[in-house]
């Protein structure tokens, strides 16, 4: 009886981890095409919209890049709006930075174009987008170096190291959010 | 009187170096220089308090956003006993035109013993912050230099490969003990007739000469596929004859089991043993292949 048992468990595990190969050899060959679709839209060659469309979070950032190379920006943009919050922290840091990216160089063109209404809330969402990578990747130094590259295409006006003005301000926005008494009244 | 005085002054004043609520307290910052753009900052307080008192959490600072350009990515306070760590992970977002002194802003960590509070300030701390890009800005093809896109990273296969290896050696495995279990090694154990059977006769004597005699003639006659006597010694050279070396040998083994076992009066001697032992140690030589 403990003999058959074992005979058969012998058979099932058998079965269990061929079918464990099957299946890591068809994710592995998965793997692999889409590596090359990710390499082929590096290299600039646009790829089929259906096999993008519920693909990896990184086949769809490499779709994104390869829209920016084209200066296809509002593609890029909505591609990489489906990916923030896909995948792991550092993927997502890659994410912003790209998005930033992008933003900032519209911001450029606007700006050199003498467009300043359109540059600059485009600066402000570049910001936004490389504070974002950064705080999940402090040590992207290509990410610090575009803030301060928008940081300067948009300054940040107000005083920073006087801490006296920056406590007036706080009392007076204090003041500000208190509702006041209505007066003339009988 | 004098004395007195001095001593009774000394005691009070130790009294309140013991009534102190805070035992120990200390800020620990890196180097105050050296930052840019997107830096972290740790800055680490040690709080070590009388028994009885404990530190209000909420007095810390929230993590968010500090002022405009100073952000609190993460606060974690680790108690042990009364001792308290308190880690802050500040970041920083400043664009400076040339290397600036910043200051991340004090607070007050408040403690309390019982319906009593206690106030333990901790100080403003001012480093500086270096510039990323010159003044005069460079100029690339587009226009202003400014870093490229980060390239997509690679679908990561290390996973899917420790899974397929796994996978195959588990299948290998298993495959190969069921092929023993069916028979299919047959060759195998073959190779291990004479070490399995010196294995046996290490553990006799001269005493069970009969058995070690038993334990020898099944080995052979597991080797030839049947049983195998004097007169088939022919035969069985014609089919294994790399064991016709140790002709002789075997002949004495068969001449002497015959006496051994159909003559009367046969007595076993500590040699006889030692002689089949020697035969079987030329057997397992050539089954392994080395004579």
């Amino acid at each position: 009886m403990i003999r058959t048992i074992r005979h058969i468990t012998l058979w099932a595990a058998l079965a269990l981890s061929l079918a464990a190969f099957v299946y890591s050899a068809g994710a592995l060959y998965g793997i692999h095409q889409n590596n090359d679709l990710i390499r082929q839209l590096v290299s600039g060659k646009d790829v089929a919209v259906n096999k993008v469309i519920g693909g990896e979070p990184e086949l769809r950032l490499a779709r994104a890049f390869y829209f920016k190379q084209k200066h296809r920006y509002d593609e890029a943009l909505s591609t990489l709006s489906l990916i923030m919050d896909k995948s792991g922290r550092d993927f997502q840091a890659k994410a912003r930075y790209n998005l930033g990216n992008l933003y900032l160089e519209q911001a450029m063109q606007q700006a050199k174009a003498m467009n300043i209404n359109e540059a600059m809330p485009l600066a402000g969402l570049a910001k936004q987008a490389y504070r974002q990578s950064l705080a999940l990747n402090s040590g992207d130094w290509d990410a610090k170096y575009n803030l301060e590259v928008a940081m300067r295409l948009l300054p940040e006006m107000d005083r920073v190291d006087m801490p006296d003005d920056e406590l007036k301000n706080q009392k007076s926005q204090l003041w500000t959010t208190v509702p006041g008494f209505p007066r003339g009244l009988p | 009187m004098r004395i007195l005085l001095i001593m009774v002054l000394s005691l009070l004043g130790c009294s309140g170096s013991i009534d102190e609520p805070v035992s120990y307290f200390n800020v620990e910052t890196p180097r105050p220089f050296g930052y840019v753009n997107g830096d972290e900052i740790p800055q680490r307080i040690i709080i070590e308090t009388r028994s009885g008192i404990s530190l209000q959490p909420g007095s810390l600072p929230v993590k968010g956003q500090i002022n405009r350009w100073l952000n609190l990515n993460r606060v974690t306070v680790k108690q042990t006993g009364q001792r308290y760590q308190i880690d802050l992970l500040y970041q920083v977002f400043y664009a400076p035109l040339e290397v600036k002194s910043l200051t991340l802003p004090g607070f007050t960590v408040q403690l309390s013993q019982g319906e009593k509070s206690i106030s333990q300030n901790v100080p403003a701390w001012t480093f500086t912050l270096s510039p990323l890009r010159e003044l005069v800005v460079r100029q690339s093809e587009q226009g202003e230099y400014m870093r490229p896109d980060s390239p997509p990273p690679l679908l990561a296969n290390t996973q899917a490969l420790y899974g397929l290896a796994a996978s195959l050696s588990v299948a290998v495995l298993i495959a190969v003990y069921l092929a023993y279990l069916y028979g299919c090694f047959s060759g195998m154990s073959r190779r291990t007739l004479f070490k399995r059977t010196l294995r046996k006769l290490a553990g006799l004597s001269e005493a069970d000469m009969e058995q070690a005699l038993t334990v020898v003639h099944h080995a052979l006659n597991s080797l030839n596929g049947q049983p195998l006597f004097l007169n088939r010694l022919g035969e069985f050279y014609r089919r294994n004859p790399q064991y016709l070396q140790i002709n002789s040998q075997l002949a004495w083994f068969f001449n002497y089991s015959n006496r051994y076992f159909f003559s009367d009066a046969m007595i076993a001697v500590a040699q006889d043993l030692q002689q089949l032992k020697e035969l079987c140690e030329q057997c397992r030589k050539i089954e392994r292949g080395s004579r």
